[in-house]
This record gives structure tokens, C-alpha cells and sequence, in this order.
């Protein structure tokens, strides 16, 4: 039997269709609607169009790929033997602008995605305060975020060699305070305890010490039988070192090397998105695979019992938005505003250049690649982290995401699992 | 008095006008004042299945992302679905200038994308039918404060005074460059000198195309603290038709200035002017603003 459904709140529409054998999911296909062509319109451009045009894949995470998209260049640069290194100013402030978007989207997340689906499923009513706590800390971070972009979302104010901000020490203090406001947040509504109470639970036997949100969600999914649902290959992989991960691959806990040059990409039928692969199998990315590339205490104790179950993979996610506030409050208290923001002179050509530019986005690992040509764009190539999690199935191997459904009586349960990876349908059919 | 039944339809879109109108930080006071059909972003009356399958009620009719003649998704004429909205609502408001103009996704098919009237600055065949019930916020994204005021405006059944593309003249009269902090460089035609300075204005060489843009960013600040000029980035013109230009980060020159020179002023008059303020060298503006004397 096949049952098909739109599954809608993931950023745009996705539409599966379940196979039903013996009264369970035996298999799952995923469509991904309208292709928008965005590595077709950065076609014989200026290179450096592509600051502004590629943010445009995605009113959630663009500013993950001005990041990539900026780093591409700058490779490119490099691999022609321009030498030059960031200033420790300029690499702070975009740490800090992309974290903040981070934590925007891992909360947006929780309530809107998460909350509402888990409600749904269990027949509880949901009040309308789930939307206005998304609301309250959107708004809070995306400004201490636009200080320094000048906007959220669409800013292109990272550019080659630096930032375009110039700030004083009175715009670092009113970020100051909007991150405290957030912290303010987090301890009284998601989490019912201090910012560094919480950071010091290394372990699952101390969870009881968390109240608030986090607590409630965790108790929902735990009475429910819902903590080991959701299971896949228990396959993860990092594409980039950064604060809060390390470019790796971790196969159940077996963490080695990569290298990009085996990160593939396969046509899909039915769907307007393409499956990724390294090295021909299918890898989970996102804050678990972060967490488990950084071996972070508390992840490892949770997959220890639970594996990459839901109950983890929603952990992770959470989990990873506490340190990201108390690493963005880090980086302001630290930031020297003496030092230059931008270091390259803002008409270096770009004639024939080649590079890659990896950035940590909220969903996982984001590849932007260009190749230009008499400082025009020849090709340019976006694999967004949704790729790696919602692919169809390749040749006999299921995809990350279809694999975690299967067995599954229940599509709302299969809906909720889906959802758990936090699904960018924008973001796929760029 | 009822409440106005809104609806929020998607197109050929990245989502940005949704979260963008999110971040208001009145966000729940205003779409109280309306009966949510359906947003994107939340849980509402209706799910997506329904409002693409049922003849749901519809006064306001908010667009976001480009037309496409026979867009179809999952099956469905998404096109055609839009149009009964569209001649049901007393309201349509196309927001952000991939609805308004086609925007960035326009150039991916530009034969068959477009905004819903307007095709860059081009009307559609839809033009005539729906032109008394438009109303343009062009923007990519939308600015969340101009639909907030828009709708309130609406709810208030006040007046909204439009221009030739349907744009409320209160946001859009203004252009960029009006509020920008570095309009005192602007004046003595002081350049910034590459990125991340304080001091300089970015209209001369590094592409700003705040003087000839129409939008109040530097008026009505986003995320109510800032805006792409203010922190050395330059204004794309990313409210207008021709969003998005070739070269963003270069400014064309003709005779020594901008090639395109500010809205209104006749390349004569912006020549002369030009030559007076360069003539003159203006120490303040050529140093730093900031400097610890002490």
C-alpha cells in the first residue's frame, strides 16, 4: 500500500511517499518541488555577485551561505598563491553573526517544528505562547546579529578578506545585552537553570537537574515510547572544523578523516533535489554529527543508551544552541575592535580562481564551490546539508532519513522523525 | 467590526519575506487583527493540503515569490490556485520583489517568470484586471515593518497612497541614501576605500545604489537597529525592478562619476556639483573619525 503525504512547517513542502508492508513503513521516497535554478543564475557573473545572489537560497539559513560563499572565493585566492590571513576581528565577527543564525534556527525549530508536531501527535493542545517564545528570541538574536550585517535576513557583509562593519564599542555592548537577553531566556524558559549549571551535565544521569521547555519536550518524547524511534546508520559526517565541530566522518563512534574530493552527487528520479554521498554510502550531518565529531560529553553518554535515536538526534539540536549562545557571548566579551575588519583590497581581481568554501549551517555541513573563468563564473556548485540527510535511496541503500522511518506504524510518528532532522525543502531545490 | 480573512500564498520563493515578516517585534498585535488563514511559518486554521484543495476565504491576499505561467508543485496548478485567491481578495499585496518584479528567481527563466503585474518594469496581462486591488512592497526580502504598517493601514481602512508601480508612497517616496550615516562623504564625495571602515561613502566605486533606490531602510532601520549602508555594505537595490543588476560590488563610471547618478538630478547638475565638492579637500572627512587623542 502507498500513502502519500505533503508534509508542510519545514521550510517549504516536501512530499513522501510511504510503502506499507505488513502494516509498517517498509520504504519511503522523498519529492522535493521547484527547482529555482540558483546555480544557473550565478552563471557568468562577476564572481563576486555570488555574495549577494547565493544568500538567496534560503530566507532561513542565508546567511550560512554568504559564509560559504565568501570562503569559496577566498580559497580560490589562496590556491592562486594570494597570501593572506583573516584578522582574528573579522573571523569573530562572522563566527558570531553565523551562530546567532544558528541559534535562530535550532529555536525556530524547537518551537514551531518540533513543539507543534509532538503535540499533534500525542492529542495534547498546544497554546499560542510556543510561537510567541520563537518570536521573542528570533527577534532578540537576528538584531544583535544585523549590528554587525546590517540586516537579517540577506545581508552580504561578509566579503573578501574580512567584514564590511567597522564597529564601535557601543554597538558591541548593545549585542552584549541582546545575547544576555537570550541567555535570560534559555535559563528561565528553556532550560530552568543557569547557562553554566547546564553546561557542566557531562552526563544522562544528571538530566533530572533540567526543568523549563527542554525538560518537557524530553519528558513527552521519553513517556511516549518515543525516545528510540527514528534510528539510521548511525553514520555521521563533519565537513568543517569549527567551534563547535571537527571536519570528520564517525561511524558509530569510530571518528577518522575525510576529504572533500570523495563528497558526491547523484540525480535523483521524482525529485527536483539530488542525493549526496561519501564515498558511495549515505552519512547523517547536522548538531548530532557535530556533537559526536567533538566526542561532546553529554551527546556521547545520550548515544551511548539511545544511539542516533530521535530522543538524540533532538537533543543534539538543542543542546548545541545553549553553546552556541554562551560562544557568542564569548566572542564579543573578547573581541578586539582595534584590529582591521577587512585586509584585502576591494577590487582584487578574480579571473581565473577555483574554490571551496565549507561552513557549519544549523541543518549540518554546506559545500560551496566555484570555478570562474576571465573574472566571470564558469560553474558553481551548492550541496546543501538537507542533501545528505533526506536523499532517496541509491542503489539498494536507503537514504539517512527514509531508513530512520522505517518500521514505523504510524505517519504521524514518521512525520515527527522527519521532522527531527530538520528539513530545508528551500534549501534543496536551489 | 470582522476581521479580514488573510491568507499567505507562495510562489517560486527562498522563504525570506516569511521569516523576514517574523521578525517584528510586533508581530502577534498585528496579525491579531486578521483572521489567519494560513502562514507559512505557523500552525493555522488551515494546512497547506487544504489550502491548495479547499475554496478557502480570502480578503487580504499576501504573494510572496515569482509567477510562473503553469507552475505546477506535487500536482497541483499552483497558478491557478493562486488566481481564485486572487479574484476573491480585496487586498493583494505582492511582498518582496520576486512577487512585485521577479526578482532574483526571474533569471532563471525569464520568458516565463515574473512578478504578478509587473515584470520588472513591465506591466503583465494581469495587470489590468487586479491593478485597483495591488499593493507593492517590493524588497528582497520584504522589510517586516513596511507590510506591518501596510497592514495595519489596511485594518484601519486607512488610505494608502500609491505610486506608478503600486508602491505605498509613505515607504517608497524616500529613497536609500535618505537617513544613510555616511551622507556627509556623500556630499563632499569622499570614497570609503575599500570595506570595513566607518568613514567613507560607498556610492563612487564600490557599487551603493542608495541615491537612486527607492526604500526608507535608512528610515525605518532593519531589525530595528541597522541597515546594509550603515555598516559598510553597499545598498544592492534590491527594491527595484531591476534587481538583480550585473557587477553589485562596482560602480560604472562616465567622466570621473557615477554613471547612474541620484534620483531626480540631472547628470548636469550632478557633474557641476561633483567638481565644487572635489575641489575642495576636507581634512575631517579624510581622517579617521574615531581617534584616541589621549
Amino acid at each position: 500500500m502507498i500513502v502519500k503525504k505533503i508534509i508542510e512547517k519545514i521550510e517549504g513542502e516536501a512530499e513522501v511517499k510511504y510503502s506499507f508492508k505488513n502494516g509498517a513503513i517498509n520504504d519511503a521516497t522523498i519529492n522535493f518541488a521547484n527547482n529555482r535554478g540558483i546555480e544557473e543564475i550565478l552563471k557568468n557573473r562577476p564572481p563576486r555577485d555570488s555574495l549577494v545572489i547565493t544568500p538567496r537560497v534560503c530566507g532561513i539559513c542565508n546567511h550560512a551561505h554568504l559564509i560559504a560563499a565568501v570562503k569559496a572565493l577566498e580559497d580560490g585566492l589562496k590556491k592562486n598563491k594570494i597570501d593572506f590571513e583573516l584578522t582574528n576581528k573579522a573571523k569573530d565577527i562572522r563566527d558570531f553573526t553565523l551562530f546567532c543564525e544558528l541559534i535562530q534556527n535550532h529555536i525556530k525549530w524547537l518551537y514551531l517544528t518540533i513543539y507543534p508536531e509532538l503535540f499533534k501527535l500525542l492529542n495534547l493542545k498546544l497554546n499560542d505562547s510556543y510561537a510567541l517564545k520563537a518570536s521573542y528570541v528570533t527577534n532578540t538574536i537576528t538584531k544583535a546579529m544585523a549590528i554587525f550585517s546590517g540586516q537579517w535576513p540577506h545581508s552580504s557583509y561578509a566579503v573578501i578578506g574580512g567584514v564590511s562593519c567597522d564597529p564601535t564599542f557601543i554597538d558591541i555592548m548593545q549585542a552584549t545585552s541582546l545575547i544576555d537577553e537570550v541567555i535570560t531566556f534559555f535559563e528561565k524558559v528553556l532550560l530552568g537553570l543557569d547557562l553554566e549549571e547546564y553546561l557542566e551535565i557531562n552526563s544522562i544521569t544528571n538530566l533530572d537537574k533540567l526543568k523549563g521547555d527542554f525538560s518537557e519536550i524530553l519528558y513527552l518524547i521519553g513517556k511516549n515510547n518515543l525516545a528510540t524511534i527514528g534510528k539510521s546508520y548511525d553514520r555521521f559526517i563533519t565537513l568543517s572544523d569549527s567551534k563547535i565541530s571537527k571536519k570528520s566522518k564517525v561511524i558509530i563512534t569510530t571518528k577518522s578523516d575525510i576529504e572533500l574530493k570523495f563528497v558526491k552527487e547523484h540525480m535523483q528520479q521524482n525529485s527536483q533535489s539530488k542525493a549526496v554521498t561519501y564515498k558511495n554510502r549515505f552519512y547523517e550531518t547536522g548538531p548530532l554529527a557535530r556533537a559526536m565529531s567533538i566526542k561532546e560529553p553529554i551527546i556521547k553518554s545520550m548515544h551511548k543508551k539511545y544511539k542516533d535515536s530521535l530522543i538524540t538526534r533532538v537533543y543534539a539540536r538543542v543542546h548545541e544552541a545553549v553553546k552556541l549562545i554562551k560562544l557568542a557571548k564569548d566572542i564579543l566579551v573578547n573581541l578586539n575592535i582595534n584590529q582591521d575588519s577587512c585586509v584585502i583590497d576591494s577590487k582584487i581581481k578574480l579571473g581565473d580562481i577555483e574554490g571551496i568554501g565549507t561552513v557549519e549551517a544549523s541543518r549540518g555541513s554546506l559545500i560551496h564551490k566555484i570555478k570562474t573563468k576571465r573574472c566571470l563564473i564558469e560553474s558553481y556548485q551548492i550541496i546543501v546539508p538537507t542533501q545528505w540527510n533526506l536523499s532517496n535511496s541509491l542503489n539498494e541503500q536507503r537514504g539517512v532519513a527514509i531508513k530512520a522511518m522505517i518500521g514505523l506504524k504510524d505517519i504521524n510518528k514518521a512525520s515527527l522523525v522527519f521532522k527531527s532532522f530538520d528539513v530545508c525543502s528551500v534549501c534543496t531545490v536551489k | 467590526m470582522k476581521k479580514l480573512n488573510l491568507v499567505w500564498f507562495q510562489l517560486i520563493t527562498c522563504n525570506g519575506n516569511s521569516h523576514s515578516f517574523f521578525n517584528n517585534n510586533d508581530f502577534f498585535s498585528i496579525i491579531k487583527k486578521f483572521n489567519l488563514i494560513y502562514y507559512p511559518l505557523l500552525e493555522t486554521q488551515y494546512s497547506y493540503d487544504e489550502l491548495l484543495t479547499k475554496n478557502l476565504n480570502c480578503d487580504i491576499l499576501i504573494i510572496e515569490g515569482a509567477y510562473k505561467n503553469g507552475f505546477e508543485k506535487f500536482g497541483y496548478k499552483i497558478d491557478e490556485i493562486l488566481l481564485n485567491y486572487a479574484n476573491k481578495a480585496k487586498y493583494i499585496i505582492t511582498a518582496g520583489t520576486c512577487a512585485t518584479y521577479g526578482g532574483i528567481f526571474k533569471e532563471n527563466d525569464p520568458n516565463n517568470i515574473s512578478g504578478f503585474i509587473f515584470d520588472k518594469e513591465q506591466k503583465t496581462k494581469r495587470f489590468d484586471k487586479f491593478k485597483n486591488r495591488v499593493i507593492s512592497i517590493p524588497g528582497c526580502p520584504i522589510h517586516p515593518k513596511w507590510l506591518g504598517f501596510v497592514l495595519q493601514m489596511i485594518s484601519q481602512n486607512k488610505k494608502i497612497i500609491l505610486d506608478e508601480f503600486k508602491r505605498p508612497k509613505e515607504l517608497f517616496a524616500y529613497t536609500v541614501h535618505n537617513g544613510c550615516i555616511r551622507n556627509e562623504y556623500f556630499e563632499w564625495k569622499v570614497d570609503t576605500k575599500g570595506f570595513g571602515h566607518k568613514e567613507g561613502c560607498m556610492f563612487y566605486e564600490q557599487g551603493c545604489q542608495g541615491p537612486y533606490t527607492h526604500g526608507s531602510c535608512n528610515k525605518i532601520l532593519w531589525n530595528e537597529i541597522s541597515s546594509k549602508t550603515i555598516t559598510g555594505t553597499p545598498c544592492f537595490g534590491c527594491t527595484e525592478p531591476t534587481f538583480p543588476k550585473k557587477r553589485l560590488f562596482f560602480t560604472k563610471t562616465s567622466m570621473g562619476i557615477p554613471k547612474e547618478v541620484p534620483l531626480g538630478v540631472s547628470k548636469r547638475a550632478y557633474l557641476t556639483l561633483t567638481g565644487v565638492a572635489k575641489s575642495f579637500k576636507i581634512k575631517r572627512l579624510e581622517s579617521k573619525l574615531i581617534k584616541d587623542d589621549s
